[in-house]
């Protein structure tokens, strides 16, 4: 199946990304409250960023899938409400997830949210407030739809991997770099 | 006499008991091969069971070459790949271990003296419980925390401090007990020439 009619890959153009579309394509499918999420950004995404996205041989494309701690919720729409303002300051609030899991919780995550977006030029206030009236409910829902159309299952990270614009497999578990680049042929 | 509630290991007799069983049945080479071959294949049950498309698709099928399809079936093992963390990877090997050492002394036991369904029973729940061990130790809990929902927990009311393996210890608990009474069993025998009895 072609990138366009996988549904893993409905309304591609709309998520955040590294890299150009016109090679391989890896699509993630993230929870900022999952451990293992945490370690595949950590140690393997770099990698993918280095050795794929920069020589121009594939795409990275992150997708929200918040099906694990409660407080993956509300981040995933603090993170849809920053994308739509500005996509380096989603990076960098994703970042801030990954790296401080063990003091987030359902209690703080708005407080925490907004200390750190104050440090960017986006009005963190706006960004919370939207994030807690559920503002881009739409984009997250779009995200838990492409998963379960695709059949990603609910073991995270998730990533669906296209070969030269054909669909090949989806994978899950914060599986490696050499995992990745061997199915899609860049080994 | 007989027991009518099964016994737990609980005192040092009760493990040394185990240890001295399990020895006595691994140094029989058969039974050692029939140990490393479960614990294989137990341990390709655990990772296996979380990427069955991707095996299926591009391991077992798929157009890529033999290199390649190895390499990514062995990037799915703990401590290749980065499926797993140090601590989930150690565990679900213990696990696999000692799944081979249960499987090896149910098969001696079974050509000695017959297998009672009770331990049958534990060993099969000792490898399914290490399966979903081996889930949400990669996937941070999202599989217990779908079960608990199908039980009315909310997952904002639990908190595993272990990321899922709880799971996997659970196994590891289920795979002892089963071992400790295969060997409670095999009191009286003989194995390899050696009474197994402490």
């Amino acid at each position: 199946m072609s990138v366009p009619d996988h549904p893993t890959a409905a309304a591609l153009t709309a998520q955040p990304r590294y890299g150009d579309l016109d090679g391989h394509l890896i699509v993630a499918f993230e929870d900022p409250s999952c451990p293992r999420c945490a370690a595949f950004h950590d140690r393997v995404v770099p990698t993918i960023r280095d050795q794929l996205v920069e020589p121009g041989d594939a795409a990275f494309v992150f997708r929200n899938y918040p099906v694990v701690y409660a407080w993956g919720e509300p981040a995933t729409q603090a993170l849809e409400a920053t994308f739509a303002r500005d996509e380096s300051a989603f990076w960098g609030l994703l970042d801030y997830y990954y790296r401080n899991q063990s003091r987030l919780s359902i209690d703080n995550v708005s407080r925490l949210t907004e200390s750190f977006l104050a440090g960017t030029d986006l009005d963190e206030t706006a960004v919370v407030a939207d994030a807690e009236s559920a503002a881009y409910d739409d984009a997250v829902q779009a995200d838990l739809d492409a998963a379960e159309a695709g059949g990603v299952g609910r073991s995270t990270p998730a990533v669906a991997l296209f070969r030269d614009g054909t669909f090949v497999t989806t994978a899950n578990g914060s599986v490696s770099y050499d995992l990745i680049a061997n199915t899609l042929g860049e080994a | 006499m007989s027991r009518s509630v099964p016994r737990l290991p609980t005192t040092r007799r009760d493990w040394r008991l185990m240890t001295r069983t399990a020895r006595l049945v691994l140094s029989v080479p058969t039974y050692a091969v029939v140990a490393s071959a479960a614990s294989v294949a137990a341990l390709t049950l655990f990772v296996v069971s979380l990427n069955v498309p991707l095996v299926s698709g591009v391991v077992v099928g798929g157009s890529l070459p033999l290199a390649n399809r190895l390499r990514v079936l062995l990037e799915l093992y703990p401590f290749v790949g980065t499926s797993f963390g140090t601590a989930q990877g150690g565990l679900l090997l213990v696990v696999a271990v000692l799944s081979g050492v249960d499987v090896s002394m149910a098969v001696y036991h079974l050509r000695e003296h017959g297998l009672s369904l009770q331990t049958g029973g534990t060993t099969l729940a000792g490898v399914v419980l290490g399966t979903l061990g081996a889930g949400c130790a990669a996937c941070g809990s999202a599989v217990l925390l779908g079960l608990a929902s199908l039980l009315g927990v909310g997952s904002s009311l639990l908190f595993l401090p272990l990321d899922g393996l709880e799971f996997a210890l659970g196994a590891s608990v289920v795979l002892v007990v089963s071992i400790y009474w295969l060997a409670d069993g095999m009191r009286g025998g003989r194995v390899a020439g050696c009474p197994v009895d402490v």
